[in-house]
């Protein structure tokens, strides 16, 4: 079977430096693949390039058998690959309920005309992505429901801007999705709730995740599979027990830690 | 806690300056001799002896405001208060008498070749028609009262001085606007001999008296009003009711009203109202570019020009200067008009996709001086008329039961720019409030990530121009029926300031502020024709009060009031930092 | 990149035409591209073939440009200053030149009633430069204190918005104070008339516009690379937190900013006065909008760029409509000069975001 997310060659370059270099991935569906690596590996410049914030200098991202290089972000988007941030992006003035209502749009239909004239078709589409968004923000249980629908979303704590990020993608429905970084500044308790939460996205929802992380016990806890990669270049691939022991990604990566701690 | 005496001091010389700088400047702008024939209250107090006051007034009265100092809050008593208003008044007083003294001592023919304003008129004016020392004296003492009354009213109670300054501004208002008012109360068949005076225009004492009298009433009932109403939803609130009167039912009045204006107002105020609708729709299209999409549009004259100059081309049945002239009904240009709008929009739109914040702002402009350079060359003068412009642009018409309505006159007018504008508004506040609405909402707040989120922002921009574009040119074609010819002199960017400050003023986003603004900006001075030559100078002025002290405007739309305010310095913070997908910061990363 | 073949997929959800990949954006790029540089080699070689203008006509022209293109390259340096210290554009520059123009106009009557114009005319044009710039370096200080250093950490358009209303303020303040007429200003005799410089006769008034602008901004130059003041402006300009956290006092910084700004605006005031005579409340709108184009022509926020595009600007809006326009037969060429000048923006944006000498966006800077 053809794997949901194939990437081949993928190299991206700013001035002289290879940000990804070469790289191949290959995801199947209904995987968890964790991508982990040091400051600067490329891992978000891999994200970057999959949703077409970038264009890439040479090879392929395929994305059910068909190429999205060349696509807009939102085309991306709409194929079903959604992702979020690195340092939370939401739209601070708009409420929780409105910043998940965003995440519908690519859903959605109406223009300006059935807009303007509130056709029945646009009315219940408009009741549809309303709903879709309380569903994807009562994913989180309380913490981004009832009173807080209605909260500008720079009201949250950290840890909810995250949650809402990811309610946000949700409500995209997409098939991947792209975490980056989704449990940082977080505290433990909170860290292991999301743990949780990425084994539910895949069990409730069948999403296909992939997501970066640095915390080790968090890549530990969600991946079926980790990708480890150093400026821009895959150096190990396997589970988390192989990739932990091997001797590249512990120089590259584990090893400055191991020191550290 | 009382302030310190030294403190105290500091800051009355600090508002006396302030309020000399002021008073100095209005005279030598020539704002105080132009306001010297209007009359307030009685025959002594015509808008340039207030407008020589108000400086003083208003700085006494803000200067002896409490104020909070590491917590504890510091409050003057009476006299401190007295004193410092005095002085204040003093200072202002004392700045005009020198330069009385200046103009003096040079001669006035010497100031004049620097200062324009500087005349005899000017003189007699600021010396109170008196002799030079006499009403110098005169002025000083009564900018020193001013100050003294001001700075009381500033340390009263807010329950004992928001009436007192709600009655002033009405009577201030009833005075400015004697001849509205005046003709509003005539054609309602209404006696005026009581409230304005025959010989000198303004208030009568008894009239000023009532004024004051009903706008302490007014301030006094509103805040009753909205003690009831608080607890009132409180109550609501512990009951989960709804509002007793639906918010519906508030239309039914103002619809009344509406409808019932150019009765009321006679033809020149009604022509007055059609300018204001005019502009109402250059408003409401402007204020879904910058307001919804967040595009700052500073040549947005340009779909003013292209909607008045298709309506004419389009309807003109002669030879109106144009070598077109198919005379089509204007009920059925406008919808060509809106079309030809719309294309120009995407025209001007597609260049400018990636370009964000100034850069546009710059662009578009330059978009708007092309279009008048345009329509002014020789290049387009057999379409477009050139210098000349366009003539002979007939005026629609109708015949309902045998009357024969031409919609040239002021009246009739007014009917079809109310009609464009609930138009306008209506289309406004369904987008606001729908799909596309929160479409333009993301990307104003964040352009790459409502497109990483699956919005197109290309297609959203060019929607926003687009439908930018067709508001702005119903007003064109309004302009273009109202006045019968076109000269290219009508479509400089100050049409686009004016726009502008109409959604600046009334608050980015809001409909009601794009109406409240266009009202006071264009209404106001219609209805003031003296203030008609100090216009661009009080837009300016008022941009910049606005972007100093209310950034989101009179009538604020919530969610523009917590974009626009400093207080969000933790969004700040967290939206800093953020890697933008910019190389600069990936290498950045890379470099950690 | 991309190849266009297409696997036996699993049923996408969502598919993308081949119309959604289409390069639009840089197809419109190419084809406005082309359109535009055959268009004006079109136009240039039927006006060339056609000989309405001789080669010493030409020549006036470009000098004439050069001399144009110097005065907003001192205008421009003004707008790429501020724009590199606080990112915002000064609307009000224009207002700031025109203040400067006004207050050197006071002065040179007061010289012309004692004849010193005309029997020293060295000496006067530099006073009357000095009281160019005293004025505008007031009008510029006084902008930035009241309008523009309360709204620093501002959204974006804040200011900008308030830098419109301050340019609708000042220009309508110079109406009411001076009047709206344009005023004639007193030039010196000996500035009539042409020298022969290399065998080429150039209008005097040019060689004087030349020289002083191209002093001004060697020593400006030379006083951002080598001066303390100018070292912390380029700290300012790259990083204002962080140089606020190294010591450098940025209050002190922007307003030396605006002090720079205003006096080269004051200088080109006098300068423009001096080749135009006349002055008014108006004049500085124009100037200010095409020396803002120079600055982005050039690369907004650079010195060298300025210069550069103050230069290119000002020989194309002399030389374009003649050459490009006369062949192609439009009317009246020159009264769509203005045309020109915004065409140009509008392409450089385009095209070079970062204008000439700049690299990349100019918003992610």
């Amino acid at each position: 079977m053809t794997p949901l997310l194939e990437i081949a060659g993928l190299t991206k370059r700013f001035g002289g430096l290879a940000a990804l270099d070469g790289l191949d991935l290959a995801v199947a569906e209904g995987e968890i693949v964790s991508v982990i690596g040091p400051n600067g590996a490329g891992k978000t410049t891999l994200f970057n390039t999959m949703t077409g914030l970038y264009g890439p200098d040479q090879g392929d991202v395929r994305f059910e058998g068909q190429s999205v290089v060349g696509l807009k972000p939102n085309q991306i988007t709409r194929l079903g690959i959604s992702r979020t941030f690195q340092t939370v992006h939401l739209f601070p003035n708009m409420t929780v309920l409105e910043n998940a209502m965003v995440g519908q749009h690519c859903r959605g239909r109406a223009g300006l005309v059935s807009s303007v004239l509130r056709l029945p078709a646009q009315r219940n589409e408009e009741e549809r992505i309303r709903d879709r968004a309380r569903d994807c923000l009562s994913f989180f249980g309380g913490r981004l429901s009832g009173y807080r629908h209605d909260q500008p979303a720079f009201t949250l704590s950290y840890a909810n801007r995250r949650r809402l990020e990811i309610s946000r993608a949700l409500a995209t429905e997409p098939k991947l999705l792209l975490l980056d970084e989704p449990t940082a500044g977080m505290n433990p308790k909170e860290t292991l709730e999301l743990t949780d939460q990425i084994w539910r996205l895949r069990k409730d929802r069948g999403l296909t995740i992939l997501v970066i992380e640095h915390d080790m016990r968090v890549v530990k806890g969600v991946s079926d599979r980790v990708v480890a990669l150093d400026y821009g270049k895959k150096i190990a691939e396997g589970t988390y027990e192989e990739v932990a022991h091997n001797e590249r990604v512990i120089e590259a990566y584990l090893g400055r830690k191991a020191a550290a701690g | 806690m009382t302030m310190a005496r030294s403190e105290l001091r500091r800051r009355a010389v600090r508002a006396g300056l302030l309020a000399a700088v002021a008073i100095v400047y209005l005279c030598l702008v020539g704002m105080v001799q132009a306001f010297s024939t209007r009359n307030i209250v009685g025959g002594n107090l015509p808008l340039s002896r207030i407008l020589l006051l108000l400086p003083s007034a208003v700085a006494a009265s803000l200067a002896v405001r409490p104020r909070v100092r590491g917590g504890v809050t510091m409050e003057l008593n009476m006299g401190e208060a007295a004193g410092a208003g005095a002085s204040i008044g003093l200072i202002a007083g004392a700045a005009v008498a020198v330069g009385i003294g200046i103009v003096n001592l040079i001669g006035q023919e010497a100031v004049r070749g620097v200062f324009n304003a500087v005349t005899s008129a000017l003189m007699l004016t600021l010396t109170l028609q008196r002799s030079t020392v006499v009403g110098t004296a005169i002025l000083v003492a009564l900018s020193t009262a001013t100050g003294a009354l001001f700075a009381l009213a500033g340390v009263l109670a807010p329950r004992l001085r928001r009436p007192i300054v709600t009655g002033l501004t009405v009577v201030l208002l009833m005075g400015m606007l004697q001849s509205v008012v005046r003709v509003m109360l005539v054609q309602l068949g209404l006696a005026t001999q009581w409230l304005y005076s025959v010989t000198f225009g303004g208030l009568t004492y008894l009239g000023a008296v009532a004024s004051f009298a009903a706008g302490m009433a007014a301030a006094r009932l509103w805040a009753l009003r909205r003690e009831a109403a608080a607890a009132d939803a409180a109550e609501r609130a512990e009951a989960g009711g709804r509002p007793r009167i639906p918010r519906a039912m508030l239309l039914v009045p103002v619809g009344f009203v509406l409808l019932a204006l150019p009765a009321l107002l006679g033809t020149f105020l009604s022509a007055v109202l059609g300018q204001v609708g005019i502009f109402v729709l250059m408003g409401l299209g402007l204020n879904i570019v910058v307001g919804y999409a967040g595009l700052l549009d500073l040549g947005y004259v340009a779909f003013f020009a292209v909607g008045a100059y298709a309506t004419g081309v389009l309807t003109a049945a002669v030879n109106s200067g144009s070598s077109l002239h198919p005379g089509l009904p204007f009920l059925l240009a406008v919808p060509i008009v809106v079309l030809i709008a719309v294309a120009a929009g995407l025209l001007i739109g597609g260049p400018v996709l990636r370009l964000r914040g100034d850069y546009l702002a710059i662009v578009t402009l330059g978009f708007g001086e092309i279009a008048r350079v345009l329509v002014t060359s020789d290049w387009l003068k057999s379409f477009l008329g050139g210098a000349q412009g366009l003539i002979a642009i007939p005026a629609p018409t109708m015949s309902v039961g045998g009357l024969h309505i031409d919609f040239r006159n002021p009246q009739p007018f007014y009917y079809l720019a109310l009609g464009f504008c609930l138009l306008a508004a209506f289309v406004s506040w369904r987008l606001a409030n729908s799909r596309v609405g929160r479409a333009w909402n993301a990307m104003r707040e964040d352009e790459q990530v409502a497109e990483a989120m699956g919005v197109s922002t290309v297609r959203y921009k060019l929607l926003a121009f687009a439908c930018g574009a067709a508001i702005g040119s119903l007003g064109g074609a309004l302009f273009a029926v109202q006045i019968g010819s076109l000269a290219p002199s009508s479509f400089v960017f100050f049409i686009s300031i004016q726009s502008l400050a109409i959604i600046i003023l009334g608050g980015m986003g809001s409909i009601p502020g794009v109406i409240v603004g266009a009202l006071v900006l264009v209404g106001l001075p219609g209805f003031l024709t003296e203030f008609a030559e100090y216009q661009p100078l009080i837009y300016g002025a008022v941009l910049v009060a606005i972007m100093l002290y209310r950034p989101e405007g009179l009538i604020p739309n919530v969610r523009r009031t917590r974009e626009l305010h400093e207080e969000e310095v933790e969004q700040d913070a967290w939206l800093e930092g953020v890697p933008e997908p910019a190389p600069s910061m990936t290498l950045g990363e890379a470099v950690e | 990149m991309a190849d266009g073949t297409t696997e036996v997929a699993p049923k996408p959800t969502a598919t993308v035409g081949r119309l959604a990949r289409f390069p639009l954006r840089k197809t419109i790029q190419l084809v406005i591209g082309i359109a535009v540089v055959a268009g004006a080699a079109w136009g240039a070689y039927r006006t060339i073939s056609l000989g309405t203008f001789t080669g010493a006509a030409w020549r006036d022209l470009v000098v004439f440009g050069v001399a144009q293109g110097a005065i907003y390259m001192l205008i421009a340096l003004g707008y790429s200053m501020v724009y590199g210290v606080l990112r915002m554009i000064n609307f009000a520059h224009g207002e700031v030149f025109m203040f400067g123009a006004f207050g050197s106009y006071f002065v040179a009557r007061v010289l012309n009633d004692h004849g010193l114009i005309n029997s020293s005319p060295v000496l006067s044009i530099a006073i009357l430069m000095i009281a160019g710039m005293v004025c505008s370096v007031a009008v510029a200080v006084l902008l930035e204190r009241v309008a523009y250093r309360p709204l620093r950490n501002a959204p974006r358009l804040v200011p900008l918005i308030t830098a419109i209303g301050a340019s609708l303020f000042l220009q309508n303040t110079a109406r009411g104070f001076f009047g709206d007429q344009d005023r004639g200003y007193p030039t010196p005799d000996s500035l009539g008339g042409s020298w022969t410089i290399l065998g080429i006769p150039i209008l005097r008034s040019s060689v004087i516009v030349i020289v002083v602008a191209v002093t001004m901004v060697a020593a400006l130059t030379w006083f951002v690379a080598r001066t303390k003041t100018g070292k912390s402006m380029r700290a300012v300009a790259e990083d204002k937190d962080i140089a606020s956290l190294m010591g450098i006092n940025v209050d002190r910084v922007v307003v030396m900013t605006f002090v720079i700004g205003g006096m080269l605006a004051g200088v080109a005031a006098v300068l423009f006065a001096l080749v135009f005579g006349l002055v008014g409340p108006f004049m500085g709108f124009v100037p200010g909008i095409k020396a803002f184009t120079a600055a982005v022509l050039g690369g907004i926020g650079s010195i060298a760029g300025a210069a550069i595009g103050g230069l290119i600007l000002g020989v194309l809006e002399s030389v374009g409509p003649a050459l490009f326009l006369t062949g192609l037969k439009i009317p009246g060429p020159n009264q769509l000069k203005d045309v020109f000048t915004f065409t140009i923006l509008v392409l450089v944006l385009i095209f070079r975001p970062g204008g000439i000498m700049g690299t990349g966006e100019p918003e992610k800077v």
